[in-house]
């Protein structure tokens, strides 16, 4: 019960001479909700096609104890996946969707994808063709939701939504689907909006995971302190990953230096993960 | 539902306070059921984790209390139980700097005292 979902040990995927991902290795604990986040082209989505066994790949990986490269059958059954572009095809109808779904996975539960989709404005008869890009979103996930896998995997999952939807969508994951023996990896640009939901981050740059943490390791790492101009340069000494100026005031965004210590400088808060984030990231682009 | 949350105080702290300020508002009355874990997590789009322990903390304290198979319930010693804390609090942390600040500014207990009873009057 304790070993993780998903374990990868130098982990490396080459296309054409442009490594995607570089060598990485990470743990995934069951019971948690991960957010992997990365600038575009970091290895996001490599990584996560990996996991589900749909490219080859160099290293090791296991997922739910299993090899994706040669057991994704299996795999299968325990892993859903909702990628950023819609993959339901335009002339299936929600009825159908849900008898197909109810044909080739044996964990689905329809009685549940019905009452779910009950709750909304979609009817059996409706065409994907016909929905807005919230009600795909909706269909899809009422499908994931109802069966009982033990890793749900998000790839963007509310890219292009409004904000009724997402909000709508993570609510209704939290609220019917996870508990403390399903496991969500969920990557997004949306930092802000899951920041909450998140145990645990994982950060991805150049193809190599540059930090894991538990979100409370997260908040005790890193601190930001409001430091006036006389003290800036005490303030440099400690290296700050990340400065900017703020009201005349200096702003320092410090990894793993004590509270006490930057007391003395400051007023010091727990920087967001966007905040986290676009520090460490720090010429990515250029 | 958008809830703001500060930077400052871990966010299980925050949901706490919540809990305790409706206590004290006799907005959640003793013997009430609390909604669950999963509806709070859905609610405020928070880790199950951050509710879980929030609850953790206000059982430790027993102003609430799990019934097996049932859920969590305000125990019934509860607004009891935290007005004597606030209390406490008030006279420990907030009366000693309010008494400081009224000396600085040159008034005296006695003259204050007798404002308010004149406005209670009133």
């Amino acid at each position: 019960m304790n070993a993780p979902v998903i374990a990868a040990r130098g982990l490396r995927k080459r296309y054409k001479g442009q490594e995607a991902l570089a060598g990485t290795d990470f743990d995934i604990p069951r019971g948690r909700i991960v957010g992997l986040i990365g600038p575009n082209g970091a290895g996001k989505t490599t990584a996560l096609k990996a996991m589900l066994g749909l490219i080859p790949f160099d290293g090791q990986l296991s997922v739910l104890g299993l090899d994706p490269r040669t057991q994704r059958d299996a795999l299968m059954r325990d892993v859903c996946f909702i990628a950023d572009v819609a993959v339901l095809p335009r002339w299936i109808s929600v009825a159908q969707a849900i008898d197909f779904v109810e044909g080739v996975h044996p964990k689905f539960d329809r009685k549940k994808c019905e009452a779910y989709l009950a709750k909304t404005k979609l009817t059996p008869k409706m065409k994907v063709k016909q929905m807005s890009k919230g009600m795909i979103v909706q269909l899809h996930l009422a499908l994931v939701m109802s069966i009982d896998a033990q890793l749900l995997v998000l790839d963007e999952p509310t890219l292009g939504l409004d904000i009724i939807y997402r909000k709508q969508f993570y609510h209704d994951l939290l609220e019917q689907y996870f508990d403390e023996n399903k496991t969500i990896l969920i990557t997004t640009h949306q930092v802000e909006e899951v920041e909450h939901i998140l145990s645990d981050l994982l950060f991805i740059r150049d193809g190599r995971i540059s930090l894991a943490a538990s979100m409370d390791e997260v908040g005790e790492r890193f601190s930001e302190v409001m430091v006036t101009p006389a003290l800036a340069d005490q303030a440099r000494a400690l290296k700050p990953l990340d400065e900017r100026q703020v009201f005349g005031k200096f702003v320092f965004l410090f990894d793993g230096i004590p509270r006490a210590q930057l007391l003395e400088l400051g007023e010091v808060r727990t920087p967001g993960v966007a905040d986290v984030f676009v520090a460490t990231m720090k010429g990515t682009y250029q | 539902m958008s809830v703001t949350w500060n930077d400052n105080t871990p966010i299980y702290l925050q949901l706490k306070e919540r809990v305790v300020t409706m206590l004290l508002d006799g907005l959640l009355k003793p013997g009430e059921a609390l909604p669950s874990v999963r509806q709070i997590a859905a609610e405020y789009q928070l880790n199950p984790i951050t509710v879980s322990r929030a609850y953790q903390e206000l059982t430790d304290e027993s102003l609430i209390e799990k019934r097996r198979g049932l859920g969590m319930y305000v125990s019934e010693g509860a607004p009891q139980k935290l007005l004597n804390s606030e209390r406490e609090r008030f006279l420990r942390e907030e009366w000693p700097a309010m008494l400081t600040r009224i000396e600085r500014l040159g008034l005296s207990l006695d003259n204050l005292l007798q404002l308010a009873k004149k406005e209670r009057a009133e």
